[in-house]
This record gives C-alpha cells, structure tokens and sequence, in this order.
C-alpha cells in the first residue's frame, strides 16, 4: 500500500467530529438530520455493520423548540420494572428536570444492537460551554434546519433608532 | 448410490425411511438442541427455515436495492443534488446507469460521479427541473439545450 492510499484509507475511515445548534430547533426534524452524521448514512461507504460513524456534539439543547402544543402534550413512558413503577413525564417536565435529554434522536433509529452504541456517539449540552478537548475534535459545523431569527433587544440600540419609520405614532398614543 | 460406509449399506435396504430422514437432517446440521437430532422436531424447523429461505431471496434483493440507494443518496446530497433529480437528469440525458453502478462510481470513483452529478445538473438546468440561475460551474458541459437556450 503506498503512501497516497494508506492516507486515504485513513482519510476514508476517520471518524469525523460535528458541531450542531440546537437553539431554536425542532427536535424531531433535527433527529432525522444527525442521525444520518451518527450512522455514517451520508458517506458513500455506508454499510449498516461498517462502523462509519460520527461523533455530533449538540449544544444549546436547552433552547430546543417543539412544535405546535408539544410541550403540553407529549409524553414520556418509563417504568422501573416493579408493580406500580410506570411513570409518565410531560415533555416540558422531562425538559425541566433534564435539558440534555432528548430522546427524539434515540427514538428516530431502528432498535438494533447498534442504537445503543450509536448514541454514544452524541454529546448533547444544555449550553454552548462545552469542554476545550472535545471541541477540540470539531472540524464540521450542521446547518440549522431553520435560521434563528435575531431578536429585537439584541440589536445595537442605535441601529434600531436609526432604522427608517414608515409612521410617528401620535403623541397621545398609547404603546403597551 | 455411493455409500462410502458400509453401515450405510445396510440401512439403506428395506422401505426409504432412512434417506426421507436423512434429507431432513442434513438440512437440519446447523441447528441447536433436540431440533437437530430428534426427527419430528427437526422437520417442523426444517420447512419453518425453508420458508425464510424462500422470503428472505426476495428481501435480500430490496435490502441491496435500498443499500444502494442510500449510498447514491449520500453521494448526491455531497455535491448539492437530490436523488430524483440527479436520476431523472441522467435518464434525459440517456446515461443509463442502474443503482449498483451508480453506488459502486460513488464508493470507488468520487471524480467520475461528481461529472455525473455535474452533468445531471445541467440537464436539470436546461430542462427546468431546479431552480438554478447560477451556472458558471457548468458552462463547461455543453449540451444541446444549453447551447439552444444560451444560458
């Protein structure tokens, strides 16, 4: 093997790093979307047994969006396994107790011995703080599914003076 | 009938209960536990397996297929073209190219599939199938409709 082909089997091969905003995200749209980085699914090498797989680490998981009255309706089953032990968690509780737990990913694959392991390969963190020696690794960053909207407040107070009126609102006129 | 034992000799005079069997068991060598051994049990696992058999000639076919198709999907997607397009933009421009081919450029030939994508790109142009007014990467493919419509 010579030189060339033994660094692109390597280059092949490498388990890749990526990087993923969750702020402001669905999260059932952005599992279907890191789970093909997690399985490998978006290289042409892929093979359900080929461990092709690559590490995401989400962050801002606390900042998820679900759609529509998800929060109030969805619910997570668990049970401990003895009489009585079934308990059923509401999405905003689950989310309150714990941001990082975002079973949608897990939930988005099919149940096989690999889930598990894929799973590993997701680092979910509540906040953009994320240790200096993973992110270290990070060489791709996910495009957001959708683009987060920039808020009024977070706008230079000048630029929003500055930005052209199409009406003055009278002087009696009441701004709630 | 070679018989290379002669304990195999004697058994196979008389009625052909030992070869019906034998057939049976010999399909049954792999299984675990009384399955193997005792017949009446060996039989229902052996058409149970036969079965599968059968079922699984098909489902093997369609699990290629989609393994395939996965991997032509990936490839797509790197160069910024879906599936549909980039197989409809092949079929108009009549290369005719199945999955398996397709997925094997993608794996072994990056270069020769990405001119694939390109060309299925500008076929999708010139046809109107994507809304791409930006063609610089592609003027260098010359095709008929592109020449016609001077883009």
């Amino acid at each position: 093997m010579s030189v060339l082909k033994r660094v692109q089997q390597w280059a092949t091969f490498a388990r890749i790093w990526h990087v993923y905003d969750a702020a402001w995200q669905n999260p059932f749209q952005s599992a279907e979307l890191l789970k093909k980085y997690l399985m490998g699914m978006y290289k042409p090498i892929y093979h359900p047994s080929n461990d092709c797989g690559d590490h995401v680490i989400v962050i801002n998981s606390a900042e998820i969006a679900l759609p529509g009255d998800e929060w109030k309706k969805r619910v997570y089953f668990h049970h401990t396994g003895y009489p009585g032990g079934a308990t059923w968690t509401l999405a905003w509780d689950l989310h309150s107790k714990d941001p990082t737990m975002v079973p949608a990913v897990y939930n988005s694959m099919d149940g096989n011995l690999k889930r598990r392991y894929t799973m590993e390969r997701l680092h979910i963190f509540p906040d953009s703080n994320v240790p200096k020696d993973l992110m270290a690794n990070v060489s791709n960053q996910i495009r957001q599914i959708r683009p987060m909207p920039k808020r009024l407040d977070h706008y230079p107070e000048q630029q929003v003076k500055e930005f052209p009126k199409v009406i003055d609102y009278p002087k009696d006129y009441v701004v709630r | 009938m070679v018989f290379t034992t002669a304990v195999n000799f004697v058994r196979s005079r008389g009625p052909d209960e030992f070869w019906r069997k034998r057939r049976i068991f010999r399909l049954a060598a792999a299984f675990y536990g009384r399955k193997r051994n005792c017949y009446s049990i060996a039989v229902r696992y052996v058409h149970r397996a036969l079965v599968y058999a059968t079922k699984g000639r098909k489902l093997r076919k369609m699990d290629i297929t989609s393994l395939r198709q996965t991997r032509v999907q990936a490839a797509c997607e790197q160069h910024n073209i879906n599936y549909e397009t980039f197989r409809e933009g092949l079929t108009r421009s009549d290369i005719m190219l199945n999955r398996k081919t397709l997925a094997d450029l993608a794996c072994w030939e990056p270069y020769t599939f990405k001119a694939l994508t390109d060309i299925a790109l500008r076929r999708g142009v010139d046809d109107g199938l994507i809304n791409i007014t930006k063609t610089e990467s592609l003027d260098r493919i010359i095709t008929r409709g592109s020449l016609q419509s001077n883009k």
